[in-house]
């Protein structure tokens, strides 16, 4: 398969943000403001215009207000008629007079609603779209879609096959970066798309009985090395984002360029396919400029983007289709519970770093090899997590996708004072000599075949007193068991006769911020090769406890239904766990083992369902 | 002192970007010089301009176009 899908979505927004809100200046809240509708619908036909230009068809996706403007209804249909553009449907843009008056809410955020009211509005929408079209969409979007909500717009209109389901990694740095006031808190989705599950849309579906009935993609395709410590909006297909970013010198944006072109290489980790959107409203290219960037700038950088976009199509790199048509072609040729792989590299900060990005309906992991190749980030699909979110749920505004890991949020190698920070890594030990894999730096290759996916990190050198010895780390996935296999070889020594010994460690906790979450009430484990169990219920009391003949160590975190586990396959490797503080609110598990040249110690690293749940 | 407004042009407070956070300057066309509501940031246009060059200087790359064979290069680079 050769396979670049390109999807270009324009959504004719009547009162869009950026636009309306000028508060500073004394404007009244004047959601039928002649100007603003007329300045909207005429970005609106300019992109549609740039695009066609530019030979790529589009899919227009109608907001409530849309569907009560003569004018922007006449449009979408002329598009259709001489484009091929999808009529679509999306839940963003709901501000207006018409909706006001109906509901009395102000909350643009549909997943942010009372459940009762994303009811009402669905069956509106979708009504009133059948009512101005004469049929019901098959694509819909907004920059969240809870699992709730997509099964019920999914039971009520069952011909809807794809959805704009999430903002990838739009979580605690988004909503800082916005002032603390931009409400899509939700890390922890796939960057591409995915069939969602039915417990959580930001999880990939394990299988048929899962599938939540459509197709999910991100709201843009993003930097996936960018994002990692930086708020994501700065770094995804849309031009507005890499000028909020500063990546531009006048109107000359190469990133936008690179991110379409890093994508394009995302096929060699995909089986051949790859697939990249944007997605965008007029508010970022009105007359007034956006961020410092003036009106003209910002059309360039949209004709520009598009123009790229169709040479890629001109030159039969890059095929443009449109939501619903992208839906069929992913469940014709995908797998419901299709991983996902990226092995992303640095093209702006002029570093050779680079990150390898794994999704399946078990995990998502994020392997970082400046840090060694260590697991940075850990989401447990397998725990199969309901979130609903909006107002009269627990979870409310915070839609993310909890971590078990996450070393920038809860620290990682680098701590202040004490304690450890949450990462999967390993510790290499030679006499009273310890170092850690995250402190050595390295690049990696990829490799896949039936049923697994491979990162295989280059090989580091640590440095002793009197022993240097060169290791090798490699994580082979296995699709959709929630196992990774984990090899840590010594491929080099300064003298043979000399072992080390490998730690194969987790530090983990859980959460959706930077915040610690309570722990009490964990479960550590080590099961000895004689079948003995030794159990802690977590306490913060700073325990430990070790055998030097374990079978397997493990810890379930129940606030996130999850159990981990390490297994080594060596004979004769130690097992512990400790259990952590409050100034170190992390539990963690380990295996280790002398290992002489030549040798690894391989072990199995298990994420799965904590028992007792969702059943 | 009458309130203060938008100006000319739209900048974010420098010393908030440093630490990622967007935040509009509002602008005190007395004096002629932007302030930051959220910090203690005030100055002129060329000091905001300062502040951003100082700002993009993290993308060293910013400019560097990389093609698909660029990327895939990198592939083979220890």
């Amino acid at each position: 398969m050769d396979k670049f899908i390109i999807n270009v979505i324009h959504r004719p927004e009547l009162v869009p943000e950026y636009i309306n809100t000028d508060a500073v200046e004394g404007k009244a809240d004047d959601l039928g403001a002649e100007e603003v509708v007329g300045e909207s619908l005429d970005i609106f036909r300019l992109q549609q215009d740039i695009a066609h230009r530019n030979g790529i068809k589009c899919t227009i996706q109608m907001t409530y207000a849309a569907l009560y403007n003569d004018e922007a209804i006449a449009l979408a249909k002329q598009y259709h008629e001489e484009f091929g553009d999808e009529i679509a449907h999306t839940f963003l843009g709901v501000n207006c007079e018409e909706f006001r008056e109906k509901y009395g809410l102000k909350d643009p955020a549909i997943w942010l609603y009372h459940m009762d009211d994303k009811k009402r509005i669905v069956v509106d929408s979708f009504e009133r779209f059948k009512e101005v079209f004469g049929f019901y969409p098959t694509s819909t979007g907004s920059y969240y879609m809870d699992a709730e909500l997509i099964a019920f717009m999914k039971e009520k209109y069952p011909m809807v096959k794809i959805a704009v389901a999430t903002c990838f990694e739009e979580g605690p740095k988004v909503f800082r970066h916005a002032n603390n006031s931009w409400y899509t808190i939700m890390d922890g989705a796939p960057w591409t798309a995915w069939v969602p599950s039915k417990y959580n849309s930001q999880a990939i579906a394990e299988n048929e009985e899962d599938d939540l009935g459509i197709v999910a993609v991100p709201h843009l395709s993003r930097d996936l090395l960018a994002i990692q410590d930086n708020a994501g909006d700065m770094f995804g297909t849309h031009p507005q984002n890499v000028i909020r970013g500063l990546i531009n010198e006048g109107d000359r944006l190469p990133f936008q360029y690179n991110l379409i072109d890093q994508y394009q290489v995302m096929k060699k980790y995909n089986k051949g396919y790859s697939y990249n959107l944007i997605y965008v409203g007029p508010g970022w290219m009105g007359k007034a400029g956006r961020w410092e960037t003036g009106y003209e700038t910002l059309v360039k950088s949209y004709e520009d983007m598009m123009a790229y976009y169709g040479d890629l199509k001109k030159e039969g790199k890059a095929e443009d289709l449109t939501m619903t048509e992208f839906a069929d072609w992913y469940r014709e040729n995908k797998a419901i519970n299709e991983p996902c792989c990226a092995l992303w590299k640095d093209t702006l900060f002029g570093t050779k770093n680079q990150v390898f990005w794994y999704a399946d309906s078990q995990m998502r992991a994020t392997v970082e090899m400046k840090m060694g190749g260590a697991i940075v980030d850990l989401r447990p699909y397998a725990s199969k997590l309901r979130r609903p979110v909006g107002a009269g749920t627990k979870a409310n505004q915070d839609a993310s996708y909890p971590y078990i890991v996450h070393s920038r949020y809860r620290a990682g190698p680098f701590v202040h004072y004490a304690g450890e920070g949450a990462i999967k890594s390993a510790k290499i030990r030679f006499g009273k000599e310890e170092v850690d894999l995250s402190s050595c730096r390295t690049t990696a290759t990829y490799e896949e075949g039936d049923g697994w996916r491979k990162c295989i990190l280059r090989p580091v050198t640590v440095e002793f007193q009197t022993l240097e010895v060169q290791i090798q780390t490699s994580y082979t996935f296995k699709e959709n068991t929630g196992e990774i296999i984990i090899s840590r070889k010594v491929v080099g020594s300064s003298d043979p006769t000399k072992k080390v010994v490998i730690d194969e460690f987790l530090t983990s906790c859980w959460g959706t911020t930077e915040y610690p979450e309570d722990l009490t009430g964990c479960t550590l484990s080590v099961i000895g090769k004689d079948g003995e169990r030794n159990d802690l219920s977590y306490d913060y009391r700073c325990r430990e406890f070790k055998t030097d003949e374990a079978a397997t160590v493990e810890a379930v975190i129940p606030m996130v239904q999850t159990k981990v586990s390490l297994t080594p396959e060596n004979e004769g490797c130690a097992g512990y766990y400790e259990e952590g503080y409050s100034f170190a609110p992390n539990l963690k598990i380990g295996v280790h083992k002398e290992i002489a040249l030549d040798e690894a110690l391989v072990s199995t690293f298990k994420i799965e369902q904590a028992d007792g749940v969702n059943s | 002192m009458s309130q203060g407004i938008t100006g000319p042009i739209n900048y974010r407070c420098p010393q908030c970007l440093f630490r990622a956070i967007d935040y509009d300057l509002l602008y005190d066309k007395e004096q002629e010089q932007y302030y930051c509501r959220r910090c203690n940031w005030e100055g002129d246009e060329s000091e905001i301009l300062g502040y951003y060059a100082v700002y993009k200087s993290q993308y060293k790359h910013r400019l560097k176009r990389w093609t698909v064979e660029m990327i895939e290069a990198k592939d083979e680079e220890a």
